[in-house]
């Protein structure tokens, strides 16, 4: 059972949203890093048959999925980013709306919900109508949605995005728990979001798979080292332009900066290990705008 | 499982709940303004305004209940014509209370007959003797041909009305029908309220969708292409019909409930001496309520669609409103087009005016009378209209673009 990416690409108009993606995906956790407008929603609805490419094809052990039909989305499951909902339903009634588009029997669809809420810690909540709802619970009856299927592929686009860092935790927790014995897609542009969980980290860029590979194989592929160092406030400016710089800390005798750098920005500066961050910024450069929301 | 939890969608939907309510009060208002509507003069000359008044002018007018004969007609004139006599500056109220409300519709009806194509004018009773007031069928009689030959512009639909006349059961049969009369008027303006309520609904059932979170859900359900829109559409009509007909329901059911429902088999001719529909006041009624949920239907359908079409509910839900309430004015200013206004939507609401006009229209050697015409083209329309519906959404988003 494989998921395979054939010279996909889509378009609209003249922007590549996603530009001749090949790869191939089988059982576990893949995370889909890339920054803003990267064209990762753009392959997610793809995969969910949300939208056609253009051109390429989308294969599940060798079939077209959109000639699967029915009998591919009843193995997928789908949280999208902007995750929309009826606002007037209860939590239940929406979970057994959505279970029974999805084509559940009553009885399993009744017996799937509760466990799903309460899996998500939501049984309270769940004759509360999904307007009362905070986001991070939102999100929650996002994910217990699109389980409700037992999906052998599940796709969550940003599913932390948005979260308070201790929710953020608690839903990647969540989703390890849920991504035994399927695959997992699920995307990001917060490195820590996925550095956890994904066994295999795609990185996208312009529409294009840009680097694939364990977060090791990623670090180790990066042709920069990466430095901190200590200058003094004033030289911090010159540092910044001249360097691809990570985080920026001030301390006492000036401001400690990472640098990445193929020989050492300054006398004193130490090389440490690199992060999945730090590839992160190598390979999206300036167009990481998110990187601080990163350090939360 | 899936339809029920549409509907519950349709139902439990805040600003739904607000429109069927305040949809509620409505019939319930307009049943109080029937209701109200009274016109009843007692023995005493004063106008009761009372619950039972209409009971009290149902049975102050059944005095006369019963096959309407020529000796009858004959009758109701001879007492007309002396009191004409005895108050020539103006029957007294009293007098009006006690004798001639009773026979009021009678004495119209003669003058209906004698005036086919002129306008309202009593004094042609003046001109008539008592034996031609006996024989007034003939007179009816003759003059039916004589409309058959004028409405008819074709050997076939001069043949058609010929025919249609013919089926008008003569002598009539009398009982008093203020109520049904009365109450179409309140059906019409209701069923144009719950059309456009309907519209709106139906409306929503697929714009509640076109969120780009919502959808994608939607879509990438197993059944997200095929059976669940197939069940939205089905919870689109389903919701129409309860609309409709509950709406109507309260409607009816209060109006008739104090107005009694005396006339239900009185037939239409007693008024609308030369329509060519031959009916009671009683088919009337049900004709203008299975019109008024064609146009519902036919609303729903259509709004759909176009929220289907367009990905918002935003056009599709001024749609009936433009159809059922500002294509009237449309027309009326382009009379020259009247064939064509004649057979839009709107007239599906109007029907106290079709049965008015005998509006013929001819295919070939077949002619069709204008309501049939439009009930079949506009219950065609709405059920055509959801296939398209069904394949437009299941496409949705796999056009190669
Ligand atoms: N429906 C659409 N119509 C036109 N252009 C679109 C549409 N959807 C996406 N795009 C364009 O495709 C490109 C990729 O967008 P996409 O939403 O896939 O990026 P993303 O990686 O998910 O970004 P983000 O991190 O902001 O969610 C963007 O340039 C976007 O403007
Ligand atoms: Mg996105």
């Amino acid at each position: 059972m494989e998921l395979q990416f054939k010279n996909v690409s889509k378009d609209y108009g003249n922007i590549h949203a996603v530009d001749d993606v090949n790869y191939t995906m089988e059982n576990g956790v893949y995370g889909l890093l890339g920054v803003n407008g990267a064209g990762k929603t753009t392959l997610m609805r793809m995969l969910c048959t949300a939208v056609t490419p253009t051109e390429g094809k989308i294969l599940w052990s060798g079939k077209d999925i959109f000639r699967m039909g029915a009998a591919y989305r009843g193995i997928l499951g789908y949280l999208p980013q902007n995750y929309g909902f009826y606002p007037d339903l209860t939590v239940y009634d929406y979970m057994m709306y959505i279970a029974s588009i999805k084509g559940l029997r009553p009885p399993v669809a009744k017996k799937r919900t509760l466990r799903l809420l309460e899996q998500v810690g939501l049984t309270e909540k769940r004759k509360s109508k999904m307007r009362t709802l905070s986001g991070g619970m939102l999100r929650r009856v996002g994910i217990a949605q699109a389980m409700l299927n037992n999906p052998r592929i599940l796709v969550l686009d940003e599913p932390t995005a948005g979260l308070d860092p201790s929710e953020r935790i608690r839903f990647r927790n969540l989703i390890s728990e849920l991504s035994e014995d399927r695959l997992v897609l699920l995307s990001a542009h917060i490195v820590s979001d996925v550095e956890y969980i994904a066994n295999e980290i795609i990185l996208m860029k312009e529409g294009r798979f840009f680097r694939t590979g364990t977060a090791d194989q990623i670090i180790s592929s990066m042709d920069l080292d990466v430095w901190e160092c200590t200058v003094p406030k004033e030289k911090m400016n010159s540092y910044l332009k001249k360097y691809l710089t990570g985080n920026v800390r001030t301390v006492p005798g000036g401001v400690e900066l990472r640098v990445l750098s193929e020989t050492p920005p300054t006398d004193d500066a130490v090389r440490t290990g690199a992060t999945l961050e730090d590839a992160f910024l190598l390979y999206f450069g300036e167009k990481a705008g998110d990187r601080n929301d990163a350090e939360i | 499982m899936m339809l029920k939890y549409e509907l519950k969608k349709i139902f439990t939907k805040r600003i739904n709940q607000v429109i069927l309510a305040a949809a509620l009060l409505v019939g319930i208002l307009l049943s109080c303004f029937a209701v109200g509507s009274v016109f009843y003069v007692d023995e005493n000359g004063d106008s009761p305004k009372g619950l039972n008044t209409w009971r009290l002018l149902a049975e102050d007018k059944n005095q006369w209940k019963g096959e309407l004969t020529g000796e009858k007609i004959a009758e109701a004139l001879r007492i007309d014509r002396a009191l004409s006599a005895q108050y020539p500056d103006g029957v007294p109220d009293d007098v009006y209370g006690s004798e001639m409300q009773a026979y009021s519709d009678i004495r119209d009806f003669v003058i209906n007959v004698l005036t086919p194509d002129s306008s309202w004018d009593a004094s042609v009773l003046d001109q008539l003797t008592d034996e031609q007031a006996e024989d007034i069928y003939d007179i009816y009689r003759e003059n039916l041909s004589k409309m058959a030959e004028e409405y008819g512009t074709t050997p076939e639909e001069k043949d058609l009305l010929n025919r249609i006349y013919e089926k008008i059961e003569i002598p009539l049969v009398y009982e008093a029908k203020d109520s049904w009369d009365t109450m179409m008027m309140y059906v019409e303006t209701y069923a144009i309220i719950l059309a456009v309520i309907a519209g709106f609904l139906a409306a929503g059932i697929f714009s509640g969708e076109f969120r780009p979170g919502v959808e994608d859900v939607f879509l990438a359900a197993k059944y997200g292409r095929s059976r669940a829109v197939k069940n939205k559409i089905i919870a689109g009509v389903l919701m129409t019909t309860v609309v409709y007909w509950s709406g109507m329901l309260i409607l009816s059911l209060i109006s008739f409930a104090i107005m009694g429902t005396s006339g239900f088999s009185t037939p239409v001719q007693i008024w609308e001496t030369y329509s060519i529909y031959i009916m009671t006041y009683g088919e009337y009624y049900l004709l203008s309520l299975l019109c008024g949920y064609i146009a519902s239907l036919f609303c729903a359908s259509l709004t759909m669609l176009v929220t289907v079409k367009m990905h918002t509910a935003g056009v599709a839900v001024c749609i009936p409103f433009f159809l059922l309430c500002m294509m009237p004015f449309v027309g009326r200013a382009l009379p020259s087009f009247s064939a064509f206004f004649n057979l839009m939507p709107d007239m599906l609401i109007n029907i106290i005016e079709c049965i008015k006009a005998p509006i013929l229209y001819q295919i070939g050697s077949v002619v069709f009378r204008q309501i049939p015409l439009i009930m079949v083209i506009y219950a065609a329309a709405a059920v055509a209209l959801l296939p398209i519906v069904y394949r437009s959404y299941r496409r949705r988003g796999l056009r190669k673009r």
